[in-house]
């Protein structure tokens, strides 16, 4: 691998301890997948905080716990600032400013994770506290290189807006941000963002919850490191809809690029999608596929519904504005927990329109920063209902309850009546 | 006792180390699919479900889910729990990552289907400097 000047004193050294070891990370991932050079970072949406995963380390030492677990060092150093010329957002947080009943942090774990992001705030990195960076303000732009913590992000983000990425990991997240620099390779090469197989959309998705069906069935039918081109008569996404596309997709089969011909900035035409290559397959997807995903991701019967949450990947402000009408004058049932999740800067935007109080009137709770993936769920919770596949998957691994799945406006109704009142 | 069987790729990370397969075409869910104290699989309906991936040679076919993929094997690794070395027929950035922050001997780029040459629980020698995975039995 050839390194410029600058990136060889990194790795001596000479610019200190902590860029070093990462630097040693990067260079070691460049050498496994064969990358000719490195490429400069200058977006980094990184997974700050007292995550459950560092609990392994017996230490609550900030330095000792990001030297072994983000910079994967056995020597301790300590963290000054992050690359000067890479903007840091801290991703999704480990805990929520606001705490319902029943998912309280230990105060000693609330304390570290204060503790621990403050650190970060000192290194440069700015608190987001989200899942959802390219909704607010980190847009790098087409050819720029950027690391993200975030899977569904990453497609998004390469996808949508041409800006490159790969999904990586958390640890070379942080090893990127802090010495500046990543593989150049992957998505970071245009011979890579090549699309390889077609896909003929034989559905017409409309809503927000139809995508995300869309993007788990398409996922769980794709190859590995496959990149898909959509084909086909189907209504045009926005970028809410994208948004739960890219989620869905992304977690379904690890998809980090797709174009959709007439839509994304390297897809004018399937041709130019796949470079005029014939593509491995043209998989097809009809009303049965999707109508075997509901099957899988969904429970069945119309039992009790302890707990619905909503806002995976976060809340868009105007999916807020339309559960608000949705919940003006009704009432949550008094058995059932709502939980609602988007960025701060969002909520900020649905405090001062009046959404969170009308959402919070009919008995649901506004909440910012994280999702029962990162946060944990209420006690006691035998039955839980998610408006995301994404959520409805990880679920399965995180707890034992009976896993419902359909639209947003079909798991505010079984909150109110109390029972699933879904598909 | 199986006759012993030579597969080659592409050694990218050095390093020699045995230790039983634990080998799926279906991959890990990163996220949530791996205990972090234990090393065991608990991704509900993985062939490797219970089945730990301590000492072991892990072979899976990319990854899945989350970019959270690497840290459940880093974590498991600081637990005591991390497998002794890993092949990949082929690299995606996650696994990739996963290989650097390990730290252990990696096989990667192989022509030859190893889901259908090697079992769950083969011993395996990964020289990783040669890019050899040999069957010992």
């Amino acid at each position: 691998m050839k390194l410029s000047d600058k990136e060889k004193g990194i790795l001596d050294g000479y610019e200190g301890p902590v860029r070093q070891k990462a630097m040693e990370l990067i260079v070691r991932y460049g050498r496994i997948v064969g990358a000719e050079a490195l490429c400069k970072v200058t977006w980094a949406d990184l997974f700050c905080g007292s995550h459950h995963y560092l609990d392994v380390v017996s230490s609550d030492d900030f330095d000792i716990v990001f030297s072994k677990m983000s910079l994967c060092s056995s020597e301790t150093v300590n963290l000054e600032t992050m690359d000067s010329q890479c903007i840091c957002f801290s991703g999704v947080d480990a805990d929520c400013s606001e705490v319902p009943d029943g998912m309280l942090m230990p105060p000693d774990k609330k304390t570290r994770n204060a503790r621990f992001l403050s650190r970060f705030v000192d290194a440069g990195v700015v608190l987001s506290g989200n899942c959802i960076p390219y909704l607010t303000g980190f847009i790098p732009l087409m050819g720029e290189h950027f690391v993200s913590c975030e899977s569904s992000a990453v497609l998004y983000m390469n996808s949508v807006w041409g800006a490159c990425g790969n999904g990586d990991g958390i640890e070379a997240s942080f090893c990127a941000a802090v010495c500046g620099r990543t593989p150049l390779a992957g998505n970071h090469l245009p011979e890579n963002r090549i699309g390889t197989d077609l896909v003929a959309v034989n559905v017409a998705p409309k809503s927000v919850s139809d995508w995300d069906l869309l993007g788990f069935t398409i996922g769980r039918q794709l190859p590995p490191h496959a990149v898909p081109v959509l084909i086909g008569d189907f209504p045009r996404p926005n970028s809410i809809q994208l948004k739960a596309f890219s989620a869905a997709l992304a977690c379904a089969a690890g998809t980090e690029l797709c174009h959709i011909v007439g839509l994304t900035p390297e897809a004018g035409t399937s041709a130019q999608a796949l470079n005029h290559r014939k593509p491995n397959q043209t998989l097809a997807i009809g009303t049965i596929d999707m109508a075997a995903s509901m099957e899988e991701l969904n429970g069945h019967g119309r039992q009790k519904i302890d707990y619905v949450s909503l806002g995976c990947p976060h809340y868009h402000i105007d999916e807020l504005r339309r559960i608000a009408a949705y919940l003006d004058g009704k009432r949550i049932h008094a058995d059932t927990t709502v939980h609602l999740w988007t960025a701060g800067s969002i909520k900020y935007m649905a405090d001062i329109c009046g959404y969170t109080n009308t959402i919070e009137k009919a008995g649901a709770t506004l909440l910012t920063g994280s999702c029962p993936s990162t946060r944990g769920y209420p006690d006691g919770v035998r039955t839980a209902a998610y408006d995301s596949s994404k959520q409805r998957i990880s679920a399965a691994q995180e707890t034992n309850a009976k896993l419902f799945y359909g639209s947003w406006e079909e798991c505010l109704q079984s909150a109110i009546s109390g029972y699933w009142e879904g598909r | 006792m199986r006759a012993r069987k030579i597969i080659t790729g592409r050694g990218a990370l050095g390093g020699i180390a045995e230790g039983p397969a634990m080998i799926s075409r279906q991959t890990i869910t990163g996220w949530g699919g791996v205990d972090i104290f234990t090393g065991k699989v608990v991704e509900t309906g993985h062939p490797l479900e219970g089945m730990s991936i301590k000492d072991s040679v892990l072979i899976l076919d990319g990854s899945k889910g989350s970019n959270g993929w690497s840290v459940f094997f880093h974590a498991a690794k600081e637990a005591g729990c991390g497998p002794a070395a890993l092949v990949f027929p082929r690299l995606d950035s996650r696994t990739a990552v996963t290989a650097a922050v390990l730290n252990v001997p990696l096989v990667t780029d192989i022509a030859e289907d190893l889901f259908a040459l090697i079992r769950v629980g083969d011993r395996l020698r990964i020289d990783g400097d040669r890019g050899i995975i040999e069957i010992l039995g």
